[in-house]
């Protein structure tokens, strides 16, 4: 597998590693009051898509960054590579 | 005074071997320095790597040159570099870097942890195909192009500085493996 990353182009996969689920770079807030719950959620509850699917690789071999990769589950095509910094930032967090 | 006194020991004691077209040789004149840029530090960085080595900052992937040095900036990662220099003094690597960039950027000194060997020749990315993962072709991998990447399970940093020419830097731990993996695939291909 190969994985085309944002910096570096066409990388083979024995480079990376993978955590899990993009979910992940939204931790909840700590303070919120519904927090136990929603912690919860975050360590526990995760959809398992038939197909697209969006997740987190650790490029540890290669410039260890962090890629949030879109990887069809029935056909392992991947889509889209993105800095999950990039992502991150884009949803509103400050880095 | 004590009556003894330490010396520096090169990782494969300056190995040097030639194999069918290639030379295989350890470099051991060289420090490497890794310098973090601290977050919204990118102007200052760029400053102070043009004042201390005379260097541009390299994007992650690539290298430039210094003109202090005889330095080499190497693009390692977007918010990281490795300095590849000849130090005037080799017991402090770490200081001349921090001197040299005032301040502007998180320095480690990395040199004893890393065995570095250059390989020449014109049979070299014959050799490297057999091992390394990477592209290493001209029109992808062209000269002062930088990559992080694993040879048989080995952390490796592949640059090109010639057009034969690659300097293949590993852990110092495993510099005796590394050395064993590089030189069998180069038996392989030259028999």
């Amino acid at each position: 597998m190969i994985i085309d990353h944002p910096l570096l182009g066409p990388r083979d996969a024995a480079e990376f590693v993978y955590l899990g689920d993009a979910c992940l770079i939204d931790r909840p807030d700590p303070g919120d009051e519904n927090a136990a719950r929603l912690f919860h959620d975050y360590l526990h509850i995760r959809d398992n898509p038939a197909g697209e699917h969006r997740e987190l690789w650790f490029h540890e071999h290669g410039d260890r960054s962090w890629l949030v990769v879109t990887r069809n589950t029935l056909t392992h095509e991947i889509v889209r590579v993105e800095l999950a910094r990039d992502v991150a930032l884009a949803r509103g967090r400050d880095r | 005074m004590p009556d003894w006194k330490l010396s520096a020991r090169a990782p494969l004691d300056g190995h040097e071997r030639n194999i069918g077209t290639v030379a295989v040789a350890e470099v051991t004149d060289l420090a490497l320095v890794s310098a973090a840029v601290p977050r919204g530090g990118d102007e200052a960085f760029a400053a102070a790597l043009a004042g201390g080595f005379g260097a541009t900052r390299p994007v992650t992937g690539d290298s430039t040159l210094g003109n202090r040095h005889a330095a080499r900036v190497l693009g390692m990662q977007p918010d990281q570099v490795f300095i590849l220099f000849a130090p005037p003094d080799p017991d402090r690597p770490a200081g001349t870097v921090a001197a040299a960039l005032a301040s502007a950027a998180y320095v480690t000194d990395q040199s004893d942890s890393w065995v570095i060997l250059r390989m020449t020749g014109a049979g070299v990315r014959t050799a490297l195909e057999r091992i390394c993962p990477l592209d290493l072709d001209d029109r992808v991998f062209p000269l002062h192009r930088v990559a992080r990447t694993a040879m048989e399970h080995l952390s490796v940093i592949v640059l090109r500085d010639g057009a034969d020419s690659f300097l293949l830097m590993s852990p110092r731990s495993s510099a005796r493996s590394f050395r064993h993996a590089v030189e069998l695939s180069l038996e392989h291909v030259s028999e």
